[in-house]
């Protein structure tokens, strides 16, 4: 790569699978951006400038405009995050049924003051988000690309007990 | 994908449409839905019905977009331009991030096909081979129990080059969203399929003619969609006997909040919410009485708690001063403060705002931290003024898209329906609701604190 950019790299595999997927969509259009953007997410847990840099050139568009598109969405993360990052629904329906409570619960249990920090032990963060579309299941949480419903403080406890045996994909 | 309990509508009823096969085991498989009659709708629009006999059939339905908009489904099809042998695509409306809306997730994991199937047959119907489902990234696990459907369907050969021997090679695809309000907005929907940061776009041209890739698109939401084999099979005319004279059929309410029985509920139009909200949903929590209710997601007008009986048509919200919207119905009680309500919905839009429009980027922080004034007891006179001024400035089309108008109904219909509380807290202080005496401090995640800025992030690239 031409410019020093900070940051983990993808390994190559990972490139050439980033390389394959503007064959789905109409050519010349930049759909590509977003699915290679969660390759590298899954990868690394976070967008590294380094690896943005690689998505440009794999797909052969400028890294600017990758970086615009991955500061759009609030699922992509420019900033590293816990091994295992909690989403807490804290939208109105959700809030109506103790989201708040939960929320901070969530930060006294894994040991982080604010959103966004990631516990001592690198394990954990989480960060409040609108709402995840499972109201009639209030209060939830998205946690490993699932749902959790109905949440108590004491569900809570038991998914951060049960993560800390846990891998970044969530697998045991 | 894992047992849940239901909490909505399942099997069959007078009025279950979308909802009378959920709760049969293992639906989401080929087999069982095709058991139930699953896939002759699509048959019957492959080989006995031309494609304008479908969008005929839909339009005598009366069949209205149950994104949020209402508009008539059959109309919207006649918009696309005749076939000119370019692409031509069908965008699926999945991305469901309005507050209070959970209805499209009830369905695409309940009964996958019956969406597959209401794809093809609006794909048919205005001639795209192309479908594109852009689904919110947060909906991992309905997003695979779609694609195993869709797999299912190929391997069937409903999809594929030559769906009953008829020449129309036809495609589903997903496309994953990535966690932003706005792309539920039709045309901030198309940039982002493009890759694109998601704006609205200012309309003409509509998506019908220049929609994804500048070509023509029909765009409908997931329960729109849902209903179509239920139509084709039993014919237009019988769904129109759905409802009332302007808004036929049935709808899929999502009821949260202070209720004892939340839930994805099925229910004619025309109904009146009390039905819904103390029938199906079981009414308040013991000993409390409903003060506050959105009908259609935060984004429709608040109502009281003593218009229960209005009745669920669209023109009926609209006579008791709100809308449909996506049908998420948000209940409160009267233990809620309906400032502290207002305030959290404000920091909704300020943060999803897409930044494009002055008064949506400006006006809505500037409502947040009126509102974190107000809720903190700091609140004066000036504040009630301003939160007037800071409302009017979103109103009356003034932004591209309807987030815009959203937030500035917040502030607009809380303060109309609630204007006691605002002066309570503006004038004195005080809330009455809340343990009586002095406002509250400020709930955690304060805009000016724990969240990102709303214009931060998100507008750090604009
Ligand atoms: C801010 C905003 C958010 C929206 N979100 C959604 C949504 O999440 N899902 C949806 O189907 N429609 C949503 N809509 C409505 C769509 O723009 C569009 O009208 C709808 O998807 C069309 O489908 P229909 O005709 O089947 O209702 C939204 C509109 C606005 C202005
Ligand atoms: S009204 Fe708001 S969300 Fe809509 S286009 Fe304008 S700035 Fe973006
Ligand atoms: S408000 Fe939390 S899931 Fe809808």
């Amino acid at each position: 790569m031409s410019v020093e950019r900070a940051g983990e790299t993808v390994p190559e595999t990972v490139v050439e699978e980033i390389r394959e997927l503007p064959k789905r969509f109409q050519p010349g259009s930049r759909s590509a951006v977003m699915p290679a953007l969660d390759l590298v997410q899954e990868e690394l847990g976070y967008l590294t400038p380094a690896a943005m840099s690689q998505v440009a050139e794999a797909l052969e568009i400028d890294p600017g405009y990758v970086e615009g598109v991955a500061s759009f969405y609030s699922l992509f993360h420019l900033e590293p995050v816990g091994k295992h990052h909690f989403y807490v629904c804290n939208n109105l329906s959700c809030q109506l049924r103790g989201a708040e409570e939960i929320l901070t619960h969530l930060k006294d249990a894994i040991g982080v003051g604010e959103y966004g920090e990631i516990s001592q032990d690198g394990l954990f963060s989480c960060e409040p988000v609108e709402c995840l579309g499972a109201c009639e299941y209030a209060p939830v949480l998205r946690y490993h690309h699932r749902f959790h419903y109905d949440l108590t403080d004491a569900a809570v406890d038991k998914l951060i007990a049960a993560a800390r045996g846990k891998r970044r994909d969530g697998k045991d | 994908m894992a047992k849940t309990e239901l909490r909505g509508s399942h099997g069959p009823a007078p009025d279950h449409v979308l909802t009378r096969w959920i709760g049969i085991e293992n639906l989401a498989r080929i087999g069982v839905y095709e058991k139930q009659g699953g896939y002759r709708s699509w048959k019957k629009a492959m080989t006995e019905l031309e494609p304008a006999e479908l969008t005929n059939e839909v339009k005598i339905s009366g069949l209205r977009g149950r994104g949020g908009a209402g508009f008539p489904t059959g109309i919207k099809w006649g918009f696309l331009p005749p076939p000119d042998g370019g692409p031509r695509f069908v965008v699926v409306n999945a991305d469901e991030s309005e507050p209070g809306t959970a209805k499209d997730r009830y369905l695409m994991e309940n009964n996958p096909h019956q969406l597959v199937e209401g794809i093809l047959i609006a794909c048919r119907a205005v001639s795209a081979q192309q479908a594109w489902i852009y689904i919110r990234g947060e909906y991992d696990l309905q997003h695979l129990a779609v694609q195993a459907a869709i797999d299912e369907a190929r391997a069937a050969g409903y999809i594929g080059e030559k769906p009953y021997g008829v020449d129309f090679p036809v495609d589903i695809q997903l496309f994953r969203g990535h966690g932003a309000y706005i792309c539920g907005e039709e045309t901030a929907l198309l940039e982002s399929l493009e890759g694109k940061r998601a704006q609205p776009r200012s309309r003409p041209p509509f998506p019908a003619v220049k929609g994804a890739w500048g070509r023509p698109t029909l765009l409908n939401n997931v329960e729109t969609l849902s209903t179509l084999p239920w139509i084709i099979e039993k014919g237009g005319a019988e769904y129109a006997k759905f409802g009332t004279e302007k808004s036929h059929g049935t709808r899929l309410f999502t009821v949260s909040g202070d209720v004892r029985k939340p839930g994805n509920y099925e229910m004619e139009l025309g109904r009146p919410f009390r039905d819904l909200i103390e029938g199906m949903a079981g009414g308040a929590r013991p000993g409390r009485k409903i003060k506050a209710w959105w009908p259609g997601g935060s984004s429709a007008p608040v109502l009281t708690g003593d218009l229960l009986d209005t009745p669920s048509d669209l023109e009926a919200l609209a006579a008791a001063g709100s809308m449909g919207g996506s049908g998420g119905v948000i209940v409160a009680d009267d233990t809620r403060c309906v400032v502290r309500m207002a305030y959290r919905l404000m920091q909704f839009y300020a943060r999803e705002s897409c930044g494009k429009c002055t008064p949506c980027r400006v006006g809505g922080n500037w409502a947040v931290r009126t509102y974190e004034r107000v809720l903190s007891g700091h609140g004066t006179a000036d504040d009630l003024a301003l939160f007037d001024r800071v409302q009017s400035g979103l109103a009356a089309g003034r932004c591209l898209c309807g987030l815009g108008d959203a937030a500035g109904w917040v502030i607009q219909w809380t303060m109309a329906r609630f204007r006691e509380e605002y002066e309570e807290h503006c004038l004195r202080n005080e809330c009455s609701v809340e343990g009586g005496g002095r406002a509250q401090p400020l709930p955690s995640t304060a805009a000016s604190g724990d969240l990102p800025p709303p214009e931060g992030r998100k507008l750090a690239h604009a």
